[in-house]
């Protein structure tokens, strides 16, 4: 392992020669170490990287933003050794939400990736069990989608007292 | 305790020195004034028979359901075992209503763990979607006949989260609600009211 990244741009310079053209920039970002930005082709190449050469060994956070013309899944990370936070972003194309799984990188990815798919509809591939975390099994819907209506409890029906 | 019984009428033995045997000096252990054996024989043969006929008589001229129905909807009333169902934060208040300030025991309301043993469920919190089949199983496996409560704004109308994805819009939508107690979360009072209305509901009960 080389030292430990301390700013945006060494992070860039390290991850630079391992990832090429699917870096796209690092930035900075408050509080933490930056926001690493990448295409999804190298979603692997990139978290055996933070895990095994930058010790980020805690994958505190996956999350899905719909920006209705795309989606955005940011990975937040944790690096017991050098006590920093970094942030992942990948941007995903709204008509084929799809990224590699990092359940086999960080296990607490699971139910962070279950709950994405669940409530933006980004689909994690090779997830080992993707399904239902916070709403019913056959839930039909991504409910945090912008496109998505709120129903209306008026048209359910009331369970009247046998008399 | 001295070895042989003390008959009706014999005098007291003496006070052992050292207070040995001290149950012969209790008055529980004089013999009644009334022997067990009479007792019984009153209760076998004159106040069951008569009892057994005053009730026919008044079966006869008022109607069965009139004279028994009273009995279990006093029964029933005065021993509510309610669900623990306890979803969201009035199941903080539900806990309060129990203790020593309140006391909901006294209505005889006691709480118990399990459905088989349950006539009430008290819904106490906010209902989603995902917990919603496992309330109608509970609901299902408590014996007849059974009341619900719903209670604080959410079980009875969605509360806050109204129209959200998640969230059931009122438990009425899934088991049907005798009694609706408004807050949020109602006070422990405010859960003693609902429980003594539901007392109401029940003294009038006719089927």
């Amino acid at each position: 392992m080389t030292s430990q990244p301390q700013t945006p741009e060494e992070l860039a310079a390290y991850l630079a020669p391992r990832l090429g053209d699917r870096l796209l920039g690092v930035e900075p970002f408050p509080e933490t170490l930056g926001r690493v930005r990448f295409r999804r082709e190298g979603a692997l190449d990139l978290f055996r990287a933070m895990r095994d050469d930058l010790t980020f060994g805690h994958c505190s956070t996956v999350a899905g933003i719909d920006w209705v013309d795309h989606r955005e899944v940011v990975y937040i990370l944790w690096s017991d050794a050098a006590r920093r936070y970094v942030l992942l972003s990948a941007d995903l194309p709204a008509d084929d939400p799809r990224i590699e799984t990092a359940c086999a990188i960080w296990p607490s990815a699971n139910w962070h990736e279950r709950e994405a798919w669940e409530l933006v509809d980004i689909t994690f591939e090779h997830h080992p069990d993707l399904r239902h975390l916070l709403m019913p099994d056959g839930y039909a819907f991504h409910p945090l989608l912008r496109s998505f209506k709120l129903h209306e409890p008026e048209e359910l029906e009331v369970k009247s007292r046998r008399v | 305790m001295s070895a042989a019984p003390v008959p009706a009428g014999a005098a007291k033995p003496a006070p052992a020195t050292l207070g040995l045997p001290m149950g012969a000096d209790l008055p529980m252990a004089e013999a009644p004034a009334v022997p067990f054996v009479e007792i019984e024989a009153l209760r076998a043969k004159e106040f069951i028979p008569a009892a057994k006929e005053a009730l026919g008589a008044l079966i006869a001229e008022q109607g069965q359901s009139r004279v028994i129905r009273p009995v279990f909807n006093w029964a029933g009333r005065n021993s509510l075992f309610p669900l623990h169902w306890g979803l969201a934060c009035c199941a903080i208040e539900f806990a309060a209503a129990f203790g020593a300030r309140w006391d909901a025991e006294r209505f005889g309301v006691v709480p118990r763990s399990s459905p088989r043993q349950c006539d009430l469920m008290i819904v106490n919190g906010t209902v989603t979607w995902k917990v919603a089949h496992k309330l109608i199983t509970l609901y299902e496996q408590m014996p007849e006949p059974k009341w619900v409560i719903a209670m604080g704004n959410c079980a009875t109308g969605g509360g806050p989260f109204r129209t959200a994805y998640s969230v059931v819009p009122g438990v009425d939508k899934l088991v049907p609600v005798d009694v609706y107690i408004a807050g949020c979360p109602p006070r422990p009072e405010a859960m003693l009211e609902g429980i003594l209305k539901l007392e109401e509901l029940i003294r009038e009960r006719k089927e």
